[in-house]
C-alpha cells in the first residue's frame, strides 16, 4: 500500500502498536464519558482503537471549555464555534486512539462503517439503547460482518428492561442507584459526589468486560455481545449497608444516615475530616485502635484531654465523637495539614491531607516518584498532561503514542490504506459529505 | 427478545460457555476491601477463588455490620465479610509459622493468581519477596493492591479508604456548598472499590501477556496512584486552564459556584435534575410538563423562547422549578421526567432497589442461600453480562476455614 497518506508532521501518523492488546483492531463508536474512558484503556495497551466521530453532531469533550491557557469557565459554559480540536477533556479521553468521522445518517456512511466493522474484531458503542439499531447494527448484523465480534454495549440501565431508554449521566447514574443516597451528612440532604465517579467506575467494568471476552475468544474462537448497565454497576459498589437492607431490613431513611466522615462500621474514632491552617484545608484523622490511639495521643503531645475517661477506649470515644472531634479540630486547626500527616504517619496513625489538583501535580513526591502523569505534544493544543494507567506492571507497560486525533484526522489513512478506498471513491465519500 | 438475566436483545445467542474465568484458580491473602473485592469480580464471574485466613480469619469478618442476633464474636456473621466475599471458598493456613508458608506455597504453585495487599514492610515481616513467590511459580500473576504501592517515599504510610480519598484527591471535590463543612466522604469504600477496578484490569492484562509469553508477573497497584487520577475533571482543569475546582452539594464541582441540582420532593424525598436552559428541546419539554401539572407560571410566556432571556432570568426558573418538585413524589418526578426525555435521577436509597420494576425485570437481584434466618436473601448479580457465558451462580461467603480440607486434602 505504501505510504499514501499526508500527514503534515510524519510523527502522528499511525506506527504498528506495543503490548497485549496489538493487533485487536476496534470500531469505537462510543463518546461522552463512559465509552471513552473505557476504550481509552483498550488503547494505551496496544489495541487500534479507530474512535467513530460525527462533524454534525460533535462529541461533548471536544466542546466542553477546558481550554489551555484561558481562563476559568465552568464545564456548562461552552463557547460557541470553538475549535473542536482544542478541547482539554477530549485530548484527555482521546489520546492513543485515531479518529476518523462517519456521517451515518447517509447510505454511503452506513456501508463505510460496515467495511470498518468487518476488519475489526472489536465493536463498542455507548449510545442510548436503540440507537445503533436504528442504523442495522444489531448483534446479529454485525456477527454476519465479523463472526467472532466482540459486542461491548455500555449504557446507564442496560438493554433489557422497562427503563432502558432512560436517559442518564454519572450524576443521574449516582442518584438512582443509592451511591448518592448514601453520602452526606445525618439529618440534611445528601452531599453526594462532586464528580461523574460513575463515569469512570462504569467505564473501568467495561473496560474490563472488554479484556474478558477478548481472552475467552482467544480460548475459545468464540465472540460475544457485552451489556453493562452502569446503574447495576453502581449497585454493586454500593458496599455492605446494601446487605444490610436486604439481610437485616435495615431501613436507612431516617435522622441518623449516613453517617458522614464517621464510621458506622467498624467503630473507628476519631475518623473524620479536620480543619487545618489556612483557607478551606483539611486533614482526615482516622483511629481504629486503641493502640493506635495510645500512638495518636502521644504523637501530639499528650494533652491532658486525652486523658478524659469519655476516650479511654475505642467503644466510649466513638459515643462521645462530637466532643472527641471538637478537641481534634482545635489540635489540627492550628498545623499545616501536611504537617499533621507527617507528625501522625511518623507514629503509624492514618492521616492524609486532603489534596487538590495542584498538590497532586506540582508537589506530591509519592506521584511524582510513581510517574502517573506523564506529558504529550498536540498539534493544536500543544505539550499536554495526561493521567496514566495507575497500575505498575513488571514487565508490561502503556504504549503513550500519540495525544487525541484532530476531527477526522485518521480518514485518509483508515479508509484509503487500511480499508482499501479507492482515490475516487475516496473523494466522492467527502464530496457526499458521508464522511 | 429475551428479558433473561443474560439482559441482552438478542434472542438466539444462548449462553452457553461457563463463566469468563471458569479456567483460573485465584488465591486471595487480602484483608481490605480493595483486595477482597477484586477477588469479588473474579469469582462472581467463574473463578475459583481460595481465600486463604489466618486462624482468626480475616479482618473483614469482625468488621459490621453483623446479622441481626448474632452472638459477639462470631466469625461467620459479618454482612461485611458477606458482601466482598461471595461465591469464595475460604482456607485456614497459618502462613506467619514456616510450615504454614511451606502450604501456602504450595497451593500457590497450582494458582494462576494471588491477591496481596501489603506494604515493603508487610512483605518484610512475612519474610517474602514477590519475587520469591514467583520462584517456583513462573506462572503466577501477583496482583499487590497497596495503599501507595512498593516503592516510593510514601510507600510504607498507613492509610484508610477516608485518607486514601484525601490523599488521592477525590475527596476534595465531595461535600456541601458550605465550605465551613469539611469534605465529606461519599459511601461505601469507593477508595478501595476503585483499586479494585484497577486491579482487575492489572490481571486481566496480565492475562493476556501471559497467553502470548507464558509467564506471570507482579502488578503493582496503589491506592494513592489509582485515586490521584480518579477525580474527573479535576487534573484536566489544573492540565488546562490551571484551575482549581470546588466542592458543591450532590452536584459537580467547579470552578465558579453553579445553582443546585438537588430538589426536594413532596415526599420528603430527593431528584437530581441539572437545570439547563440553554438547550430549547429539553427547556419546552419542562416547561410542557410544568404547564401539565399548572405550575408553569409565567414560563410560557413568549418572552422565554429566547435562551437569552431564560439565562438572564435563571434564578425565576430555578425557583419555580423548585416550587414544582416540591409538589411532586420522587417517584413521579422521575418517571414522568424521564418519559417526557429528561435525564433526571431519583436518590434512590439501599431499601428502593430491590422493588425497582427496572431491576427485577432483569433479574439484577439475585436470591443467595445464606445463613442469616429466614433466607434466601437478595444480593447484587454480576453487572457484567455477557451473552456468550451463563452467568456463574453467587452462593454465600464461605464459613471461616469451611473449605480447608477440601481445597489443602493431602496436598499440605
Amino acid at each position: 500500500m505504501g505510504e499514501v497518506t499526508g500527514y503534515p508532521d510524519q510523527r502522528r501518523r499511525p506506527r504498528p502498536r506495543n503490548g497485549p492488546l496489538a493487533g485487536i483492531r476496534v470500531a469505537d463508536f462510543c463518546w461522552m464519558g463512559v465509552g471513552s474512558v473505557a476504550t481509552r484503556l483498550l488503547a494505551d495497551f496496544g489495541a487500534e482503537v479507530i474512535k467513530i466521530e460525527d462533524r454534525t453532531r460533535i462529541d461533548t469533550p471536544r466542546k466542553l471549555p477546558l481550554y489551555k491557557g484561558e481562563g476559568a469557565r465552568n464545564f456548562g459554559e461552552e463557547v460557541v464555534g470553538a475549535d473542536p480540536d482544542k478541547g482539554g477533556l477530549f485530548n484527555n479521553y482521546c489520546r492513543n486512539k485515531l479518529g476518523v468521522t462517519i456521517n451515518m445518517r447517509s447510505p454511503e456512511g452506513r456501508q463505510l462503517a460496515e467495511r470498518l466493522i468487518k476488519a475489526s474484531s472489536v465493536v463498542t458503542e455507548n449510545f442510548a439503547p436503540g440507537v445503533m439499531e436504528r442504523w442495522g447494527l444489531s448483534y446479529e448484523r454485525i456477527r454476519e460482518l465479523r463472526p467472532d465480534v466482540i459486542y461491548a454495549r455500555m449504557s446507564g440501565y442496560g438493554h433489557s428492561g422497562p427503563h432502558a431508554a432512560y436517559r442518564s449521566y454519572g450524576p443521574v447514574v449516582q442518584a438512582v442507584s443509592g451511591l448518592s443516597y448514601i453520602s452526606g451528612l445525618p439529618g440534611r440532604e445528601p452531599s453526594g459526589w462532586g464528580l461523574s465517579y460513575m463515569d469512570n467506575q462504569a467505564a473501568f467494568y467495561n473496560s474490563a468486560a472488554i479484556l474478558m471476552a477478548i481472552r475467552r475468544r482467544a480460548l475459545t474462537g468464540e465472540g460475544t455481545e457485552v451489556d453493562v448497565s452502569a446503574v447495576e454497576t453502581g449497585i454493586s459498589l454500593l458496599g455492605p449497608v446494601l446487605l444490610d437492607v436486604t439481610v437485616n431490613g435495615r431501613v436507612t431513611r431516617g435522622q441518623s444516615y449516613p453517617a458522614g466522615n464517621r464510621l458506622e462500621h467498624p467503630g473507628a474514632a476519631p475518623h473524620g475530616v479536620y480543619p487545618a491552617r489556612g483557607e478551606d484545608r483539611w486533614v482526615a484523622i482516622a483511629v481504629f485502635t486503641d493502640e493506635e490511639w495510645d500512638r495518636f495521643a502521644d504523637a501530639i503531645g499528650r494533652p491532658g484531654w486525652t486523658r478524659d475517661a469519655r476516650f479511654a477506649t475505642q467503644r466510649s470515644r466513638w459515643a462521645n465523637q462530637d466532643v472527641l472531634d471538637e478537641r481534634i479540630a482545635a489540635w489540627t486547626v492550628l498545623r499545616d495539614r501536611y504537617e499533621v500527616t507527617k507528625l501522625l504517619q511518623d507514629a503509624g496513625v492514618r492521616a492524609g491531607a486532603v489534596q487538590n489538583a495542584e498538590d497532586l501535580n506540582e508537589t506530591d513526591p509519592q506521584v511524582e516518584h510513581r510517574g502517573v502523569f506523564f506529558e504529550m505534544d498536540h498539534p493544536v493544543i500543544g505539550e499536554a498532561r495526561f493521567e496514566g494507567v495507575p497500575i505498575r506492571f513488571a514487565e508490561t507497560s502503556a504504549d503513550n503514542w500519540r495525544s487525541g486525533p484532530l476531527l477526522g484526522e485518521d480518514n485518509e489513512f483508515v479508509f484509503t490504506e487500511l480499508l482499501g478506498v479507492g482515490a475516487d471513491e475516496y473523494a466522492e465519500l467527502a464530496s457526499a459529505g458521508a464522511i | 427478545m429475551t428479558a433473561d438475566r443474560s439482559g441482552l436483545m438478542t434472542a438466539d445467542t444462548g449462553a452457553s460457555l461457563p463463566g469468563p474465568y471458569s479456567d483460573l484458580r485465584v488465591v486471595e491473602l487480602a484483608g481490605d476491601p480493595a483486595g477482597e473485592a477484586l477477588g469479588k469480580l473474579m469469582a462472581t464471574m467463574g473463578a475459583d477463588v481460595v481465600k486463604v485466613e489466618l486462624p482468626e480469619g480475616a479482618a473483614s469478618r469482625h468488621i459490621g455490620p453483623m446479622v441481626g442476633g448474632a452472638r459477639d464474636g462470631d466469625p461467620d456473621a459479618s454482612l461485611n465479610f458477606w458482601f466482598y466475599n461471595v461465591s469464595k471458598r475460604s482456607v485456614i493456613i497459618d502462613y506467619q509459622a514456616a510450615d504454614g508458608m511451606a502450604r501456602l506455597r504450595g497451593l500457590l504453585r497450582r494458582a494462576d493468581i494471588v491477591i496481596t495487599g501489603w506494604r515493603p514492610a508487610d512483605w518484610a515481616a512475612h519474610g517474602i519477596t514477590p519475587d520469591d513467590l514467583r520462584t517456583d511459580a513462573p506462572a503466577l500473576i501477583i496482583a499487590n493492591l497497596s495503599p501507595f504501592g512498593l516503592d516510593g517515599p510514601w510507600a510504607d504510610m498507613v492509610s484508610s479508604d477516608l485518607v486514601g480519598l484525601a490523599l488521592g484527591g477525590p475527596l476534595n471535590s465531595c461535600g456541601y456548598d458550605d465550605h465551613s463543612i469539611p469534605p465529606i466522604r461519599p459511601g461505601g469504600d469507593q477508595g478501595y472499590q476503585l483499586t479494585a477496578s484497577f486491579g482487575h484490569i492489572g490481571v486481566l492484562l496480565a492475562l493476556l501477556e501471559r497467553d502470548r509469553t507464558g509467564h506471570g508477573q507482579l502488578v503493582d497497584v496503589a491506592m494513592h496512584d489509582c485515586l490521584s487520577v480518579s477525580a474527573e475533571l479535576a487534573n484536566p482543569y489544573w492540565f488546562y486552564p490551571r484551575v482549581l475546582v470546588h466542592r458543591q452539594t450532590c452536584r459537580h464541582a467547579q470552578p465558579t459556584p453553579t445553582q443546585p441540582a438537588l430538589f426536594a420532593t413532596a415526599d420528603d424525598r430527593y431528584v437530581y435534575f441539572a437545570l439547563i436552559t440553554a438547550e430549547q428541546k429539553p427547556w419546552q419539554s419542562l416547561v410542557e410538563w410544568l404547564k401539565s401539572k399548572r405550575l408553569a407560571a409565567d414560563l410560557t410566556d413568549p418572552a422565554y423562547d429566547d435562551p437569552g432571556y431564560r439565562l438572564a432570568n435563571f434564578a425565576h426558573i430555578q425557583q419555580i422549578v423548585e416550587v414544582f418538585f416540591l409538589l411532586q413524589t420522587a417517584s413521579d418526578s422521575y418517571h414522568e421526567g424521564q418519559q417526557r426525555g429528561l435525564p433526571i435521577g431519583v436518590l434512590n436509597a439501599p431499601e428502593d432497589l430491590p422493588g425497582d420494576e427496572h431491576l427485577a425485570t432483569r433479574g439484577f437481584f439475585v436470591p443467595v442461600h445464606d445463613d442469616a434466618p429466614g433466607g434466601p436473601h437478595l444480593y447484587p448479580g454480576p453487572p457484567i453480562r455477557f451473552s456468550a457465558f451463563a452467568p456463574a451462580p453467587v452462593t454465600r461467603a464461605p464459613r471461616l476455614g469451611e473449605h480447608t480440607a477440601e481445597v489443602l486434602g493431602g496436598a499440605a
